[in-house]
């Protein structure tokens, strides 16, 4: 592989390797603006350009770093001279001279490619005094398609959104139009920009000129408090950061997994956190009683479960336990923990089917079908029916429910059913119904006794998604009010049987689990690695009856 | 010793627009002996006769035609750029709608030298005339069997399409065209890849100027040493045409051996329009930076010209008088090389732009102090940075005004107005 030496820095790289590439090796960020590492090179902002000597014979024109690739030995690359900072002064100039420079009211300020380089390359001052700067009359605000707007004074011309709808969507709703000082982005007549990966853009744009429908004016981003998680909207499992504000979800962007969501993530998904503002919320335990429910402590509503549960299990009748694919493999795991200690086969996790959701990676693309992130998960770790056992599908048509005694539901959102009242009367045939769950679904308020427990973004856990790949997420801030996580919920109740179940943390669940269950075996909760792990399971355990 | 017309010894002879009519004035005996030769001999010769290129940049034909990779399978092609648009250029024009035979026959000869079976003439759109007797010289060459399955009975297969641009100036770049002729945005690429290795639809392309290919047929009839025998020495060889426009008493194109002297060259387009005087002059072109009226005397070729620091350009030689307002002529200009820059590119974007509103301010008798140096610091940034040679045109002329016409502009912006007094561009003969 070709040695290449930047700033005095030698590093070995890949043949073909550009530059601003072989620049990260060795610590040195070219700035750069048009340059994306999944989009064809266009060396059009020429934000990058370097000093390049080959064979120690500096080149007479300063180089663009993204179109310049180290094919062999003897190249050196210079950032750090006077020419290269008068080239990006120059150019931070020419950015600057037409753009409306209206941070306050951008929503860009603060996350901002023309801020964090006039800070790094620009100069305090304008010498673009005395002319008008150019504007684009009556295109400050205009929808590209549901998702995006387009603000074309603040535009850069970088294309980068041109090229992800060429190149990653290959549906090229967008293309320059006009030409030099009036060039401007927009999209054909009549063919808005409404592909289901359209909020990327949005990420890709280095300015304000596009902006996220969802988002706008949503949050100043200096307020946001940025965690890594996962998405929910499907079984991708798109690896996202989550950006709140006090606990209340603003955004969710893509994160880096070149293994699943690459770059991207799709408009479903992003807009999938508002679900959690849209229910009402449960935030305490509540126990009917008299004919009424009421409010109750955590010990009062736990004892009466565990009271109903153990009759069930001595006087017959039995237990049924009813999952869905929003649990995480832990919950899951404590969840069948307990169907075990109360001796019921009776076991499902219910999972709705989605659209297809594509979204493209390198290896050509991951396909969720699912409208659950882990319904794969929760079956391996034992959700799934025991000899005679009934399966979700079955609980849900509401046989053999008139035989149980006691009907535990874990997640009053799992789907369309738990708002059907003709899906939750059936339910209902159950003497005891236990729900736990975010949201006060009637499904939670039919419940004997409903349990709060905690979101996705409020609780940590880990992900099993399409092509078997666990991956782990950290919860964001704590649940409001009462509510606790589901795996502080489940362990209080099965340390009622047997104590050495109490009190355990995440880490601690996924550890036993990894010891019991094959496909998880030698992982440690903090040992998975940041893109995932690929769970082996043999072809007869991917689709489990039921 | 009187110069006898090469390229332009057909102008003037209706005749000569069909195959009969030009074979009968001894067209397409070039052709014949060409393709006797082999493929390698053709571009040895253009080598040798050290033909540079007509378009602007001056580069070696033959050393273009052999960077065309031998005995691959991927198809070449040859692009024969006749999207001349640079103000002040007509030379192309007058050899297409005058002689199109021997641009076609320089193109067959350059397609046999380099293997290609496919050529596209890419024609400016403004040009319909040229375009329409270029389209039916065509439409003759295939009836008489010079191009088709078998060029003259020789088995090579060669097929020409005329192309028409829509009259974008960035579509006369070569990648720019390229692009234009692939159906897409007429906008550069980044090179490397150069269009030798990946050109046309990918494949190993030769672009080359009209009167660059109408110089072949008479390097191979006639052989590269009589070839190199014109000109000023072995780096500028061959005839040229210089398109002369401006305060001349008669403006047009003319044939001479490269390297005329400016002075010269004057005297051939009947000096100076009513005897006025000199002020100054662009040697190649609107982006050639302007000379003033002391260096008349200069070499009109590629390398003196380079060493005074200008560009022979495409040889369109712009003459200016004492009535003329540099800063204003210079704002023109930078008018046209705002209006042309494809966008693509921050600093020519921007930068034009910029220098537009700039230059306009100063006609305008809005200019500062410290405008002088802003034009200069933008060609800075715009010159060696941007992404196609367009950026580099632009500064021409503008950073030539402020070096070397620097009073002109200080009078400007110290008088607060034009000090001279506004005209038409175009005054009528006996209009005060």
């Amino acid at each position: 592989m070709p040695k290449v030496t930047i700033n005095g820095r030698t590093v070995e790289v890949a043949a073909g390797t550009n530059l601003i590439e072989a620049g990260l090796e060795v610590g040195v960020q070219i700035p750069h603006y048009c340059y994306h590492p999944r989009l064809s090179v266009v060396g059009q902002c020429r934000m990058c350009l370097v000093q390049v000597a080959l064979d120690g014979k500096v080149m007479p024109k300063p180089q663009a770093a993204c179109s310049t690739q180290v094919m062999k030995d003897g190249m050196e690359v210079r950032t750090d001279v006077p020419e290269v900072a008068e080239a990006q002064k120059g150019m931070m100039e020419f950015f600057l001279i037409n753009h409306p420079l209206d941070c306050p009211i951008c929503d860009q300020a603060g996350e901002c490619g023309l801020q964090d380089y006039s800070f790094k390359h620009g100069q305090a001052f304008s010498r673009f005094r005395f002319e008008d700067k150019r504007t684009y009359p009556a295109k400050e605000r205009i929808p590209l398609g549901p998702h995006v707007l387009l603000n074309m004074n603040r535009c850069i011309q970088c294309t980068r959104c041109v090229r992800f709808t060429e190149e990653i969507t290959g549906t090229g709703e967008l293309g320059f139009f006009e030409r030099g000082a009036r060039t401007e982005i927009g999209i054909f007549p009549g063919k808005p920009l409404a592909n289901p990966l359209s909020t990327c853009v949005v990420d890709l744009c280095p300015v304000g000129a596009l902006t996220s429908t969802r988002f706008r004016f949503a949050e100043r981003v200096w307020y946001l408090d940025k965690k890594p998680s996962l998405c929910t909207g499907c079984d991708v499992g798109c690896n996202i950061t989550l950006e709140h504000r006090t606990g209340a979800i603003r955004r969710y962007k893509p994160r880096l997994n070149p293994e699943v969501n690459d770059y991207w993530m799709c408009d479903h998904g992003r807009g999938s956190h508002e679900r959690y503002g849209e229910l009402p919320r449960l935030a305490a335990p509540r126990v009917r009683r008299d004919g009424g429910t009421a409010g109750a402590g955590w010990k009062e509503a736990l004892d009466e479960v565990d009271r109903q549960l153990r009759l069930a299990a001595t006087d017959g009748g039995g237990a049924a336990f009813l999952g869905s694919g929003f649990l995480t493999n832990e919950e899951a795991y404590l969840l069948a923990e307990i169907a075990e200690v109360i001796g019921s086969p009776h076991r499902g996790v219910w999972v709705e089917p989605g659209p297809d959701r594509t979204i493209p990676n390198l290896h050509g693309g991951v396909t969720g079908r699912e409208a659950a992130p882990n319904r794969r998960g929760a079956q391996l770790v034992g959700l799934v029916p025991g000899p005679d056992g009934l399966d979700a599908a079955a609980l849900l048509r509401g046989e053999g429910l008139g035989q149980c005694k006691v009907l535990v539901v874990a997640d009053s959102d799992f789907g369309g059913p738990a708002h059907d009242p003709e899906a939750v009367a059936r339910l209902r045939q159950v003497p005891f119904l236990v729900v736990l769950g975010w949201a006060d679904t009637p499904l939670a308020q039919a419940a004997d006794v409903a349990l709060p427990v905690a979101t996705h973004a409020e609780k940590d856990g880990t992900f099993v998604n399409c092509q078997w790949r666990v991956q782990r997420f950290e919860g964001a801030f704590p649940p409001p009010g009462q509510a606790r996580p589901g795996v502080a919920v489940l362990g209080d109740l099965l340390g009622r049987h047997n104590p050495q179940w109490a009190g355990l943390g995440t880490a601690q669940v996924f550890a036993r689990l990894a010891g019991e269950i094959a496909p998880f075996a030698g992982l440690r909760f903090e040992g998975i690695p940041v893109t995932g792990a690929v769970l082996e399971v043999a072809a007869a355990d991917r689709e489990p009856p039921g | 010793m009187a110069f006898e017309p090469v390229l332009t010894r057909n102008v003037g002879k209706p005749e000569v627009r069909s195959v009969r009519g030009y074979r009968a004035a001894g067209g397409y005996q070039a052709l014949a002996k060409g393709l006797a030769m082999a493929p390698e001999e053709v571009v040895e010769e253009v080598k040798k006769s050290g033909l540079r290129g007509r378009g602007g940049a001056g580069f070696p034909c033959g050393v273009k035609w052999g960077f065309i990779p031998r005995g691959s399978d991927q198809p070449k092609y040859l692009v024969a750029n006749a999207d001349e648009s640079e103000p002040g250029t007509f030379k192309d024009r007058l050899l297409m709608e005058h002689d199109p035979h021997q641009v076609l026959e320089g193109s067959i000869l350059c397609c046999y030298a380099v293997g290609a079976h496919t050529c596209y003439i890419y024609i400016r759109g403004e040009y319909v005339e040229a375009a329409q007797i270029l389209e039916a010289a065509i439409r003759d060459a295939y009836q008489e069997g010079i191009l088709g399955d078998s060029v003259m009975g020789s088995g090579f297969l060669l097929d020409i399409h005329l192309h028409r641009g829509a009259g974008a100036y960035i579509c006369g770049e070569e990648t720019g065209m390229l692009e234009s002729l692939e159906g897409k945005r007429g906008q550069p690429r980044i090179k490397p890849p150069f269009p030798a290795v990946v050109g046309a639809f990918g494949c190993p392309t030769v672009i080359n100027n009209v009167e660059t290919l109408a110089n072949v047929p008479h390097i191979i009839e006639r052989g590269a040493d009589w070839y190199r025998s014109i000109g000023t020495d072995e780096r500028n060889t061959g005839p040229k045409l210089y398109a002369v426009s401006g305060h001349v008493a008669r403006p047009g194109t003319y044939e001479t051996a490269i390297g005329i002297p400016f002075s010269e060259l004057l005297e051939l387009a009947g000096g100076m329009d009513r005897g006025r005087e000199l002020k100054a002059f662009i040697p190649g072109g609107a982006s050639a930076p302007i000379l003033p009226a002391a260096q008349r005397d200069i070499a009109l070729d590629f390398d003196t010209l380079a060493k005074a620091g200008s560009m022979l350009g495409s040889a369109a030689v712009i003459v200016m008088d004492d009535t003329t307002c540099l800063v204003r002529a210079v704002e023109r200009l930078a008018q046209f090389f705002n209006h042309e820059s494809c966008g693509q590119c921050t600093p020519c974007r921007e930068g034009t732009n910029w220098m537009d509103l700039v230059l306009g301010r100063i006609e305008r008798g809005e200019g500062r102090p410290e405008d002088p140096q802003l034009l200069l610091d933008l060609c800075g940034h715009i010159a060696g940075h941007s992404l196609c040679p367009l950026g580099d045109a632009a500064v021409g002329p503008v950073k030539s005004l402020v070096e070397r016409f620097r009073d002109e502009v200080d009078a400007h912006i110290r008088d607060g107005r034009c000090p001279l007094p506004r005209r038409p561009y175009f005054q009528p003969e006996g209009s005060p």
